[in-house]
């Protein structure tokens, strides 16, 4: 990933909001070290500045506006890209609930208007050769099938951007039956068919398919389920936060997955991380945000 | 396999031991013209159950000959209809047709607990057309029982429409799931149904047949269109039955085929232990044949 973004060759200025913490100040280095990125770091100067230093970061030329608390901060660093000053906007140690507000602000904020905001994560795992994207585990608890619907398009676009032209999107559910007891399941039923009929276009989907049907090919021919997806997914679109959000922590804890993940619905490219993402997850995702941009 | 014609069941039945129709409340001049003619060409054995003097005066009038017709004297029309239903369930017959009665006093002895016909399905009707501008015949249902069929009801249609069909001889009968469009459409719950129906086919939730859906009327019964529409679908041009989303568009998709398109129709009652002849008293005495022979071919 961070290869094709060096490969475009175009520097995006990334405008941080409330840079105070030290995992921002790491990744933001090193993105501006490796020539991905110019930094616009929003906040109170002192406090970027000791930060900085302390962790060893020598940027020359630090560009830093002063902001007196997250919210402001956060405001600032949407105005600078909507203004065209800056290409991407990344959330620093404000609390996601300010930073959420500048962003969806319908004056001042940065969304497309009308449309749905969530997030796409990619993940690259040791135990598989390619990036495997999760929906949304992030931004919507509890989607419904018109936010589903925009998730599933929202990973075909992000896909689209690392090369894959057709992703393979499951639809994750606990089995692949259709279950009253899941509304997931109908939601999923009918995104399948509006896939057969090419009112969403681009993809290979199918669902529900759990976890084993959507990446293991194994599995697949040990259960005898057809499925176009064929245990290749690159996309897992799940039913709610409640089991997105534990599948990739789990993936990050336990499977040494690192992870780039982005808002969806903005005009332009958003970088939001929870606070505990390492700074190697962190750069990512700034990488990603230039891909995107 | 599939029938091509109404003149395929008669076919059917000629590879079968004849089967037993029992007539209920059978003094009615248009039930008993269609019996006798079906009697006459040897596609079942009947048996009438009714008013004798009735039923004999009718035929006086009408020049049909009852000699060597099994008649059993009931003049009271319910007690008529309730053995002829102990009759079936005795498994002394294996068809019922309704004679002169109404529907829901029928149906009401079908269901009755004691000695009805339950099989723990849901009722429902199938109808099925033959209209020279399609290539086979084509089945559609539910087109006189079900009101608004819910998800639940649809699969249960299905899966009665589908085992008849596998007793007429299809392997994997085509199903399209009707709707106004080929698109699903949030507002369009018939739509919604129809690709959950689609899934639970693909995961084998509803077996033995192809349903495709939404699909219009065009795409479902004919192929250029739905090329023209670039749908790939399997059904799309060669259905095999038409489900309907309601009782309202079947009703008029049936009426319009037998008066515009001059379709000959024959209908039968599905999800009891023996299928029902029960049709109305407008439908005309081919339609009425066309039924029995319907009914004699799917019988076990």
């Amino acid at each position: 990933m961070v290869q094709q973004v060096l490969s475009l060759k175009r520097k995006q200025r990334i405008a941080v909001a409330w840079a105070h913490d030290k995992n921002s100040a790491a990744a933001v280095t090193k993105a501006a070290l490796s020539g991905l990125a110019e930094p616009v770091l929003i906040g109170k100067p002192d406090i970027i500045a000791k930060t900085f230093k302390e962790e060893g970061c020598s940027v020359p030329d630090l560009n830093i506006l002063e902001a007196d608390n997250e919210y402001q901060a956060s405001v600032k660093a949407v105005s600078l890209v909507v203004s065209g000053q800056a290409d991407i906007v990344m959330k620093g140690l404000a609390g996601t609930d300010k930073f959420l507000r500048a962003v969806m602000d319908k004056e001042q904020g940065i969304m497309v208007p009308g449309a749905v905001l969530s997030y796409v994560c990619a993940m690259e795992l040791p135990s598989i050769n390619r990036l495997l994207f999760i929906t949304d585990p992030a931004v919507i608890p509890f989607p419904d099938l018109d936010q589903k619907i925009a998730m599933a398009r929202y990973s075909i676009s992000v896909a689209k951007r690392f090369g894959i032209e057709k992703p393979r999107i499951a639809l994750i559910g606990p089995a692949e039956k259709m279950s009253r007891h899941f509304q997931s399941s109908s939601d999923y039923a009918i995104m399948c068919k509006m896939v057969d009929r090419g009112q969403i276009a681009d993809c290979i989907m199918d669902g529900p398919l759990d976890i084993f049907l959507a990446c293991d090919r194994d599995s697949v021919g040990i259960k005898g389920v057809s499925t176009p997806v064929n245990g290749e997914a690159d996309v897992l679109l799940f039913p709610s936060l409640e089991s997105s959000n534990p599948f990739y922590k789990g993936l990050v804890l336990f499977a040494g997955a690192e992870i780039a993940g982005i808002l969806q619905g903005t005009k332009k490219p958003v970088v939001m991380m929870s606070r505990s993402e390492s700074e190697k997850s962190k750069f990512y995702c700034m990488a990603l945000a230039c891909l995107m941009a | 396999m599939v029938l091509k014609n109404m003149s395929d069941l008669r076919n059917i039945v000629e590879g079968k031991p004849k089967k037993k129709l029992v007539l209920a409340a059978a003094q009615d001049q248009h039930s008993l013209g269609a019996v006798i003619k079906a009697w006459k060409d040897n596609i079942i054995d009947p048996i009438l159950i009714g008013d004798k003097e009735e039923i004999q005066n009718i035929s006086y009038e009408n020049g049909y000959n009852l000699d060597g017709l099994r008649i059993i004297h009931e003049s009271d029309t319910l007690i008529s209809v309730e053995m002829a239903v102990k009759m079936l369930s005795a498994k002394h017959a294996d068809i019922l047709m309704k004679g002169k009665v109404g529907t829901s006093i029928l149906l009401k002895c079908v269901l009755n607990k004691e000695y009805g016909l339950r099989t723990g399905n849901l009722l429902s009707h199938i109808a099925f057309f033959e209209v020279e501008t399609y290539h086979k015949l084509i089945a559609v249902t539910d087109v006189a029982m079900n009101i608004a069929p819910n998800l639940k009801d649809k699969i249960a249609i299905v899966n009665n429409s589908v085992s008849f069909l596998h007793k007429l001889g299809y392997q994997a009968p085509k199903v399209a799931v009707l709707g106004a469009v080929e698109m699903v459409n949030e507002n369009m719950e018939a739509t919604l149904d129809a690709a959950l129906l689609s899934k639970m086919n693909q995961r084998d939730q509803i077996k033995n047949c192809i349903i495709d859906g939404p699909l219009a009327f065009d795409n479902a019964v004919s192929l250029e269109s739905a090329r023209h529409k670039g749908i790939k679908s399997e059904v799309a041009g060669d259905t095999d039955l038409l489900l309907m989303p309601d009782i309202e568009v079947g009703n008029v998709l049936y009426k319009s085929l037998v008066f515009f398109a001059k379709a000959k129709v024959a209908s039968v009652i599905l999800g009891a232990s023996v299928p029902i002849v029960l049709t109305s008293r407008s439908d005309s005495e081919q339609a009425k044949y066309d039924s029995i022979l319907l009914a004699a071919a799917a019988s076990n």
